[in-house]
C-alpha cells in the first residue's frame, strides 16, 4: 500500500519530489561547508572541499531517483519519449516498418484463422475422427449417391461401425400457411443420424425409430406414398429466426408443405450436417424405399470403439468387391473416406497455397524490416558513439534500442490485428461459397502470437545487434571514421544483399503462382459456355407434392405458367426446366439399350420445347422436342454433341435407344455442348428429356427478354400469384449473375493470391530500393570525389549496378527454385493451362524485374547527380 | 579501504543507518558522521550510497523525514526512526548477531 502511495507521489508529483531532493542536498552541502569553516578552513576552500566530498549533485540525484519506487518506469518513459522523437525524425522509415509489420502479421493471422477453422478445428460432432462417409463409386472413381438397397446391404454386412445413418440431400419446402408462406430447407434423415454424429438436442430430443414416417420417402424428387412425417427437429438458427428462440416451441404444431407437424427438439447452435445446412429435419424409413432405382442417399457411419478408420475403409472395400462379384455389375462399388475429407472438400488445396503465400509475404516483410533496421542502426553509429563518449553504458544503449524495436513491433502488431480482423470479416462474406459449411472464421490467438513473435524477434535481432557492436569499436574510432566518410562496410552490405535476393526469390514465385491461377481462371471464364446468358432472367419455384402429385398436373402448371409469361411485355421467349444451366447440375447414370451395366453418369435435365431456342443452344442434328413428345407417346431424348461423340461412332447416335432416368428413350436430336461445371474448361456429356414425359417438383423459369431482365421480376411474380398464390418465387436473378456465382468459388483464391503477389512485389521493391539507397548514401562522398576527378555519371551508375546486380540475379535464380515448389502445389487446381505456362511465368519475371529496376534506378540516378562540391563540403 | 569493503555486504548499510537513527533524529550529514563515530571510523559512507539508501528506507516506511531547523539555524531534512523502523532494527540486529556468531564459530573451527 505504502509502495503504491510512493509510486503515485514519485510519478505524479515528480516536480515536487525533485525540488525536495534538491533542497535536501543543498542543505547538506551548506551544513558540510559550515562544518569545514568551523574546523578552520577558509570559506572558499570549504566550498571546494565540500563539493569534492559530495560529488556531482546531478549524479547524486540520479542515484536517489534510481532507488525510488517506479524508477524503471521513469527511465522507460524517458526511453519512449526519446524513441518517439527518433520516429518523428525518420517518418519514412517508421511508416514503412510499421506498415510492413502490419501487413505481414495481419495477412498471416487472417489466413491462418481460415486454415485453422477449416482444416484443423474439429468438426462440430462428438469424436469426429471416428466418423466415416460412404459413397457409391464407379470404376473411374466418380463418386455418387447410394441406392437405398445398397445402403441396406452395407449396413447388414459391415463389421466395423457401431452406427450408420443414411440421409437425403437438403431440399426446399414451404413453411407456413396460406397467408404466410416461406421457403425453408429441409433434410430427410434416418432416425439414428444425430446419434451417429454424436449430436444431442439442445432442447427436447432428437429422433428415435418410432418417429419414422411410414411409407413416405423423398426419393429423387418423386415421393413414394403419402407424406406421413408428423414430427420435426429444428435447427438452432431456424429456432431463433422463425420462433424467436421461444422454449415453448416444443410440441407446437407447425405446417410444412401444407401438413401439420410437431416440433420435438432443437439442435445445438452451429450444427451443420454432412449434407449442408437445413432448417428442419424429418425422419424416414429405409424399407419402403428399397425399390427406388436411382441413387439419392448419403451415408455416414461411426467406427466402433477399438476399430480404426482404415479398418472401416478396408471393410467397406471388401463389401464393394463382394457386391461387384454378386451382381456382375462392377459399377455397384462403394467407397469410404473420413468425413472430414469430404467436408473440407475442394477448399484444401487453395487454402494450403494461400497459407504458403502468406508465409512468403511474412518472410519478405521480415527481410524488409531487417534490411531497414540494419542500415538505420549503421547510420546511427555516430549517435551511439557520441552517447558512449558522454558516458552512456552499453546496457543503457541496448535498453533504448529494445524500447524502440518493441514500440515499432507493438505498433505494427496492433495495426496488423486490425487488418486481420477486417480481412476476416471481408472473407466471411466473400468466401462463404468456397468454404465448408461448418467453418467459423475467427482470429486464432496462437497464430497471432506466433506471427507477432517472429516479427518482433526480427526487429530485435536486426535492431539491437548492430548496437552491441558499438562499444566494441571505440567511440573515438567511430566518430573519426564517420567524419572521414568511409564506404559502407562489407559485412552489412552482404547481409543486405542476401536479404534482397531472398525477397526477390519469394516474390517471383508468388507472382508466378498468381499468374498461373489467373491464367487458369481466364481460360475457364473465356471458354464458350455453349449458350447465351445475356438478357435472360432466371427464377425458381417448387411445386409441393400435395398440390401437384402427378406428372400431368405438374406439366399442366408448367404450360399455363409459360403461356402467361409469354404475354408479358418485353419477353421474347420462355423456357421451363428442372434447372438453369450451370446451376447445381444433376447427374444420372444411363446405359445403352440391351447393355447389362450402367455407362458413366451424364448431366441430365428435363426441359420445355422452347428451352434450346430461349438459351440459344444450336441444333446440330435431328430435332428438339415438340408437341408430338406428349405424355404417353414413345419417350424421347436429345443429347449433346460430346455425348454423341463419346459413346457412338460418327453419325450413329441419332435414332439409338438408351435407358435414362428409368425409361427406354429414343434419341431424336443432337444439340451443341453446354458447360455445366464452370471449373472445367471442357463440356461434360449431357442428355435432355421433355418435361411432358419426365419432370420434378423443382421448376426453373428462364425468360429471354428485351431490355433489363430484372425489370420483369415484378410482372413474373404477378403472373405466378395469379396462377397459384401459395408459391413463393425464389432466387430471381439474371442468368449472367447466376453463371458468375458458379465461378465465384474459383475467383476468390485467385484474387487473394494476386493480392498477395502485389503485396509481395511492393515489399520487395521497397527492399531493393532500400538496399541501393543505403549503398548510394554510404558512397556519396566517394562518388563526389570521383566526379570531381572527372568520372562520367554512367561510370558511377555502373559501379552501383555492379554492386547490386549480382544479388538480383541470385534472387531470380532462387525464384526459379521456389516457383517449382509453388507449381507442384498448384498443379491440381490448374485447368486449361500447362503448369509451366510460359506466358504466366514470363509475365511474373517481367513484372518483378520491371519493379526492381524502377526501385534501383531512383537511387542510382540520384547518385549520378551528386554535386561534387556539396558532397565534399559536407564534411 | 574498509569502508569500500564494508558496503559490499548487502544490508549492512541499512542496519547502520537504522542504528545511527535509534538514539535521535538526524539529517543526512549527521547520519554519515554518526556512523563514522559509532563504528570507530571503520565505515565512511559515501553520499552516493547514503542518500539513495535514506530515500529507500523512507519509502519502506522505516523512516520519516521532516524539515527542521538545524543546530546552526539552517533548515535541514531530518530523518526519524518509525515504530516499524525500530522493529526492523531489532530484527536486522538479531539476524546480524546470528550471522556474526556463526561466522566466528566457523572461523574458529
Amino acid at each position: 500500500m505504502g509502495r503504491l502511495v510512493n509510486l503515485w507521489r514519485n510519478l505524479v508529483h515528480s516536480n515536487r519530489v525533485d525540488r525536495d531532493l534538491h533542497d535536501e542536498l543543498q542543505a547538506v552541502f551548506e551544513l558540510l561547508v559550515d562544518e569545514k569553516v568551523r574546523s578552520g578552513m577558509s570559506f572558499d576552500d570549504a566550498r571546494r572541499a565540500s563539493r569534492l566530498e559530495l560529488g556531482s549533485q546531478e549524479f547524486l540525484k540520479d542515484k536517489v531517483r534510481d532507488a525510488r519506487a517506479g524508477a524503471g518506469f521513469d527511465t522507460l518513459l524517458q526511453d519512449i519519449r526519446y524513441a518517439l522523437r527518433q520516429f518523428r525524425r525518420a517518418p519514412g522509415f517508421t511508416a514503412v516498418a510499421v506498415a510492413t509489420l502490419a501487413l505481414g502479421i495481419g495477412a498471416n493471422a487472417a489466413i491462418f484463422g481460415v486454415v485453422k477453422s477449416v482444416l484443423l478445428d474439429a468438426l462440430p460432432y462428438a469424436d469426429s475422427d471416428r466418423l466415416v462417409r460412404v459413397y457409391g463409386r464407379s470404376p473411374e472413381g466418380v463418386l455418387f449417391s447410394m441406392r437405398a438397397a445398397i445402403v441396406q446391404t452395407v449396413a447388414a454386412r459391415q463389421r466395423s461401425f457401431e452406427s450408420l445413418a443414411a440421409f437425403d440431400s437438403v431440399r426446399d419446402a414451404v413453411y407456413g400457411g396460406e397467408d404466410f408462406a416461406r421457403v425453408v430447407r429441409i433434410a430427410w434423415v434416418e432416425p439414428r443420424f444425430f446419434k451417429t454424429l454424436g449430436v444431442p438436442a439442445a432442447l427436447g430430443r432428437t429422433f428415435d425409430d418410432d418417429d419414422r414416417a411410414k411409407g413416405h420417402v423423398p426419393a429423387s424428387g418423386a415421393e413414394i406414398g403419402p407424406d406421413t412425417a408428423r414430427v420435426v427437429v429444428l435447427s438452432h438458427s431456424a429456432w431463433q429466426g422463425l420462433f424467436a428462440g421461444d422454449p415453448a416451441v416444443l410440441g407446437r404444431e407447425i405446417r410444412i408443405n401444407g401438413l401439420p407437424r410437431a416440433v420435438i427438439g432443437v439442435l445445438p447452435p452451429g450444427f451443420v450436417g454432412p449434407n449442408g445446412r437445413a432448417d428442419f429435419y424429418f425422419a424416414f424409413d429405409l424399407v419402403p424405399a428399397l425399390g427406388t432405382g436411382a441413387g439419392w442417399l448419403g451415408l455416414v457411419g461411426r467406427v466402433r470403439a477399438g476399430a480404426t478408420q482404415e479398418a472401416a475403409q478396408r471393410d467397406i472395400a471388401a463389401i464393394s468387391a463382394d457386391l461387384g462379384r454378386e451382381s456382375g455389375n462392377v459399377r455397384a462399388g462403394v467407397w469410404a473416406t473420413p468425413l472430414r475429407d469430404t467436408m473440407v472438400g475442394s477448399a484444401r488445396t487453395p487454402l494450403l497455397v494461400l497459407l504458403a503465400s502468406t508465409a512468403f509475404v511474412l518472410l519478405i516483410a521480415c527481410a524488409n524490416l531487417a534490411g531497414g533496421l540494419l542500415s538505420r542502426s549503421l547510420s546511427r553509429r555516430k549517435e551511439f558513439a557520441v552517447r558512449v563518449a558522454l558516458g552512456a553504458g552499453r546496457g543503457r544503449l541496448v535498453r533504448q534500442l529494445l524500447t524502440e524495436s518493441t514500440m515499432l513491433a507493438l505498433a505494427g502488431g496492433a495495426a496488423g490485428l486490425l487488418l486481420a480482423q477486417s480481412m476476416l470479416s471481408l472473407l466471411r462474406t466473400v468466401a462463404r461459397p468456397v468454404l465448408p459449411a461448418y467453418a467459423e472464421l475467427s482470429l486464432d490467438p496462437a497464430a497471432v502470437l506466433v506471427t507477432a513473435v517472429i516479427a518482433i524477434c526480427t526487429g530485435l535481432a536486426f535492431g539491437v545487434v548492430p548496437a552491441l557492436s558499438v562499444d566494441r569499436l571505440d567511440a573515438q574510432g567511430a566518430l573519426r571514421d564517420d567524419a572521414r566518410g568511409a564506404s559502407e562496410a562489407l559485412r552489412p552490405r552482404q547481409l543486405r544483399g542476401v536479404l534482397v535476393a531472398c525477397q526477390m526469390a519469394l516474390c517471383a514465385s508468388l507472382l508466378a503462382g498468381a499468374g498461373l491461377l489467373s491464367r487458369s481462371l481466364w481460360e475457364m471464364a473465356a471458354a464458350p459456355l455453349g449458350f447465351d446468358p445475356s438478357g435472360v432472367l432466371t427464377a425458381r419455384i417448387r411445386l409441393p407434392t400435395r398440390e401437384y402429385p402427378t406428372l400431368e398436373l405438374r406439366t399442366r402448371f408448367h404450360e399455363q405458367l409459360a403461356e402467361r409469361l409469354r404475354h408479358i411485355r418485353g419477353v421474347e421467349a420462355v423456357a421451363i426446366a428442372n434447372k438453369a444451366p450451370t446451376l447445381d447440375p444433376r447427374r444420372d447414370p444411363f446405359s445403352m439399350e440391351g447393355a447389362a451395366k450402367d455407362a458413366a453418369p451424364v448431366v441430365y435435365a428435363s426441359v420445355s420445347d422452347d428451352y434450346f431456342r430461349t438459351l440459344g443452344i444450336p441444333i446440330r442434328e435431328g430435332r428438339t422436342f415438340d408437341a408430338s413428345d406428349r405424355a404417353g407417346a414413345p419417350p424421347t431424348a436429345v443429347i449433346s454433341e460430346s455425348m454423341a461423340r463419346r459413346y457412338w461412332p460418327a453419325g450413329r447416335a441419332l435414332g439409338s435407344r438408351i435407358r435414362l432416368a428409368g425409361d427406354l428413350v429414343t434419341i431424336v436430336g443432337i444439340v451443341g455442348d453446354v458447360r455445366n461445371d464452370l471449373a472445367r474448361s471442357d463440356a461434360e456429356p449431357m442428355a435432355y428429356r421433355t418435361h411432358r414425359q419426365e419432370s420434378t417438383q423443382r421448376v426453373a423459369i428462364l425468360l429471354r427478354t428485351r431490355g433489363d431482365p430484372l425489370a420483369l421480376v415484378k410482372p413474373l411474380q404477378r403472373e405466378l400469384a395469379a396462377l397459384d398464390r401459395s408459391l413463393p418465387l425464389q432466387e430471381a436473378m439474371t442468368l449472367t449473375a447466376a453463371v458468375g456465382e458458379g465461378l465465384a468459388a474459383r475467383r476468390l483464391p485467385v484474387m487473394l493470391m494476386t493480392a498477395f503477389g502485389v503485396l509481395a512485389l511492393l515489399l520487395a521493391s521497397v527492399g531493393v530500393y532500400g538496399m541501393f539507397a543505403s549503398m548510394a548514401a554510404a558512397r556519396e562522398r566517394e562518388f563526389g570525389v570521383r566526379m570531381a576527378l572527372g568520372s562520367p555519371p554512367f561510370a558511377i551508375a555502373g559501379l552501383m549496378l555492379q554492386q547490386g546486380a549480382g544479388w538480383m540475379a541470385a534472387g531470380l535464380a532462387g525464384g526459379v527454385l521456389c516457383t517449382m515448389v509453388i507449381v507442384r502445389l498448384l498443379r491440381n487446381v490448374l485447368d486449361g493451362v500447362p503448369p509451366f505456362d510460359p506466358i504466366a511465368l514470363g509475365m511474373a519475371v517481367a513484372i518483378m524485374l520491371g519493379c526492381a529496376t524502377v526501385a534501383l534506378l531512383i537511387p542510382v540516378l540520384r547518385a549520378t547527380r551528386v554535386d561534387p562540391m556539396v558532397a565534399l563540403r559536407a564534411e | 579501504m574498509s569502508a569500500r569493503r564494508a558496503t559490499l555486504l548487502q544490508g549492512t548499510l541499512d542496519l547502520l543507518i537504522l542504528k545511527a537513527l535509534s538514539a535521535r533524529a538526524l539529517h543526512g550529514l549527521g547520519v554519515s558522521r554518526r556512523i563514522e563515530q559509532i563504528t570507530g571510523g571503520t565505515f565512511v559512507v559515501q553520499p552516493g550510497s547514503l542518500f539513495p539508501a535514506l530515500h529507500r528506507l523512507e519509502e519502506s516506511g522505516w523512516l520519516t523525514a521532516t524539515w527542521q531547523p538545524s543546530e546552526n539555524n539552517r533548515r535541514a531534512k531530518y530523518y526519524t526512526l518509525t515504530k516499524a523502523g525500530r522493529r526492523q532494527l531489532g530484527e536486522e540486529a538479531a539476524q546480524w548477531n546470528q550471522i556474526a556468531i556463526a561466522i566466528a564459530r566457523a572461523l574458529e573451527a
